[in-house]
């Protein structure tokens, strides 16, 4: 590599660094407000007893398959159950200062979903709902929608041989586009998951907060974990909350552990912490091959054009030479008769050779050196 | 100390008092009621106020120390640094350096109490009926019905005899009643003190058929008088319930809340309907309104049977009905 080529590389690597620069900022300054007027759930986790007709009401409206242990067998509370292709809510047993609370999990409909974010086949859609939905059409099976969810929602059809999907709660769009409740929600007994506009909701669950002191823990899990969620958790109190209150995240934290949630996913949106990244793989995908491409055409086309003039010189300078000697040689000819001219013509041409032969030398002698 | 919470320092000086009243002004009312054992006056007449102008002052409290402290082993529940002395010696209206800077108000009325790691935790008269109401035969009821602090809840105890008369309101306010006159009021008020007989149970609807929402179940039969029977039946003795519960459908209100107690209470679905008000997401629907109250008390009065899951328990299955 020589000094201008790598010139040219540097300058190419500051041209891409510009061009990225600006793209990054833009992913920065990303914010989405969220839908306004989107629908949720609260779950009070106070209120649910454990009587898994949410299991069973939303098995039965998505026409999903049979489980082999039967709704009304509540001993599968104590295992410690994952949603999956074919469990779209599970309902859990969880343990508070000796107490049993259950929990539902189902998917948490985030603001931006961070199963959208890492889809590169656009299968995901956040819908002004609140809903986020799935549509396998374009989905290639590389399941990287799993590993983003910062819930372990989405699940897979391992058992299907042929077009296997991603499977997750669908927040019941299809209800919701008829003005119906979700089948969980309209199957709670105990009003453990209330339906609203989201806004509602958060207005709602402060007020039971305040209203029933000693009762919950003073923190909406999903108002802000994970950039805010449509599906928000309200948890009970524990000796360390009970009576505290605004504890936030970090106060809230023990609590929340104790019935199976986070809080350490921050308040950001997940998609958020790789918009950055990838937000600059198709400027590179796009841009770059075009950009080295262009600028090793431009320095192999100067090559071109300075080896064609150096010919030419070349070419020129030796019909020069010769010229000049045919001219000499015709000088001596007419002054001193031809046999003279013949031994000029000779020394002459030896002269040249002798020239020539001692700068092929020299250069052959440079070019030893810079080894 | 210009008004008197709590006049002893011992039977001595309710004696001399007594001796240095004129033997024409000692009141009836005072003689009539029950002597307590400490020597304390049966009913002291607490004044909220003190300022002069006693504007926006509040009523005064009667409070009947017979009976307060015939519920109480140790003394120190209420006179927490062991000396039986007035409140207010300390607690000041304003807060003082002997009182900890805790207003005679919250003394009174504080809630959430840090327990003292130096001697007895202090008790206000709202936190320890508070705790009462957790009682198993309270909290019942108490779980799921809250009164609401209004005007009416402060009326309970801060109410005296109707022959106050407003100038005596007025002097109370400004701490210029004069002591005769205020333990005479004071005693009166307890005298007068007239408790509610409750509603009979015989007179309630017997089994209420609740079955606007049957589906998967059939109707539920809900022994509506059975209930009430059994609740009254646990307080029918309780001075504190009887004292509290003001009206003859007192006890309507816990599942009946948020109506003027009545006898002929609206029913759930009159508020509560089958499904979710958008405007009011937080208003439980009817079928989570009826869980709410039935689990709601149950799991307050600690009753394990029926568990909350056995749907069965209080609902026939649709099949066995025959439709």
């Amino acid at each position: 590599m020589n000094r201008r080529k790598f010139l040219a590389l540097l300058g190419t690597a500051g041209v891409g660094g510009a061009l990225a620069t600006p793209g990054m900022a833009a992913a920065k300054a990303h914010v989405f407000p969220g839908y306004e007027d989107s629908y949720g759930v609260l779950h009070d986790v106070t209120r649910c007893i454990g009587c898994r007709q949410c299991e069973e009401a939303c098995n039965a409206v998505n026409s999903l398959p049979q489980p082999k242990t039967a709704f009304d067998d509540l001993d599968v509370l104590g295992v410690r159950r994952r949603t999956s292709a074919y469990e779209w809510t599970v309902v859990n047993q969880y343990t508070i200062d000796d107490k049993p609370y259950f929990r539902k999990l189902q998917c948490f409909h985030c603001n931006e979903p961070a199963c959208a974010s890492a889809c590169f086949a656009k299968c995901f859609t956040k819908n002004p709902d609140g809903s986020v939905t799935y549509n396998g059409d374009q989905c290639v099976g590389c399941r990287y929608c799993m590993i983003a969810c910062p819930f372990y929602i989405p699940g897979f059809q391992y058992d299907e041989p042929f077009d296997p999907l991603v499977q997750k709660c669908t927040f019941c769009k299809p209800r919701l586009d008829k003005g119906q409740l979700p089948g969980c929600v309209e199957a709670c007994p105990m009003d453990a998951l209330t339906f609203g506009r989201r806004s509602d909701l958060i207005r709602l669950a402060r007020r039971r907060i305040e209203e029933n002191p000693g009762r919950y823990t003073d923190y909406i899990y999903g108002e802000w974990d994970a950039g805010g969620t449509a599906w928000m958790v309200l948890a009970p109190a524990s000796k360390e909350t009970a009576g505290k209150s605004d504890v936030g995240a970090a106060g809230a934290t023990d609590v929340m552990h104790a019935i199976g949630l986070d809080t350490h996913l921050g308040t950001q949106p997940m998609g958020e912490l790789t918009y950055g990244a990838l937000g600059t793989v198709p400027l590179i995908v796009a841009f770059w091959p075009i950009l080295f491409g262009g600028l090793y055409g431009i320095s192999k086309s100067r090559e071109a054009r300075n080896e064609m003039r150096n010919k030419i010189m070349r070419a020129a300078v030796r019909q020069d030479m010769a010229a000049a000697m045919d001219d000499a040689v015709r000088r001596i000819e007419q002054q001193q008769g031809p046999e003279a001219a013949e031994v000029a013509r000779q020394a002459l041409e030896d002269a040249v050779e002798e020239r020539r032969q001692a700068a092929l030398d020299a250069s052959r002698f440079a070019r030893k050196e810079d080894h | 100390m210009r008004h008197t919470l709590f006049p002893l320092t011992g039977l001595l000086l309710l004696l001399s008092l007594a001796c240095l009243l004129p033997a024409g002004a000692q009141a009836a009312a005072v003689d009539e009621l029950e002597a307590t054992d400490s020597g304390a006056p049966t009913a002291i007449m607490m004044l909220p106020g003190g300022d002069k102008k006693a504007a926006g002052s509040m009523k005064p409290v009667v409070f009947n120390h017979l009976i307060h402290e015939r519920k109480i082993e140790d003394c120190t529940v209420c006179h927490h640094t062991g000396d039986p002395q007035k409140c207010s010696d300390c607690h000041t209206l304003k807060g003082s350096e002997e009182g900890k800077y805790i207003t005679l108000e919250r003394a009174m009325h504080a809630t959430n109490i840090a327990p003292r790691t130096d001697g007895p935790t202090p008790q206000s008269c709202v936190s320890c009926h508070e705790q009462q109401l957790k009682r198993r035969e309270c909290a019942g009821c108490h779980s799921i019905a809250k009164p609401a602090r209004d005007d009416r809840w402060c009326g309970v105890c801060h109410s005296v005899t109707s022959s106050m008369s407003a100038q005596q309101l007025q002097q109370a306010a400004s701490g210029t009643l004069p002591d005769d006159e205020r333990d005479e009021l004071a005693a009166r008020t307890v005298l007068e003190k007239r408790y509610a007989t409750p509603l009979r149970p015989e007179l309630l609807p017997s089994r209420i058929r609740l079955d606007s929402l049957s589906d998967k179940f059939g109707p539920n039969y809900f022994n509506h008088r059975r209930h009430v029977a059994s609740l009254m039946r646990r307080i029918q003795d309780d001075k504190l319930a009887a004292a509290f519960h003001k009206d003859p459908a007192s006890l309507c209100t816990a599942c009946h809340h948020n109506s003027p107690a009545s006898a002929t209470p609206p029913s759930c679905a009159s508020c509560h309907a089958a499904r979710i008000d958008p405007a009011n997401p937080g208003t439980p629907t009817l079928k989570a309104a009826y869980h709410l109250q039935c689990m709601g008390c149950h799991d307050g009065m600690k009753v394990a049977r029926p568990l909350k899951t056995s749907c069965a328990s209080c609902h026939k299955p649709r099949t066995e009905e025959g439709q």
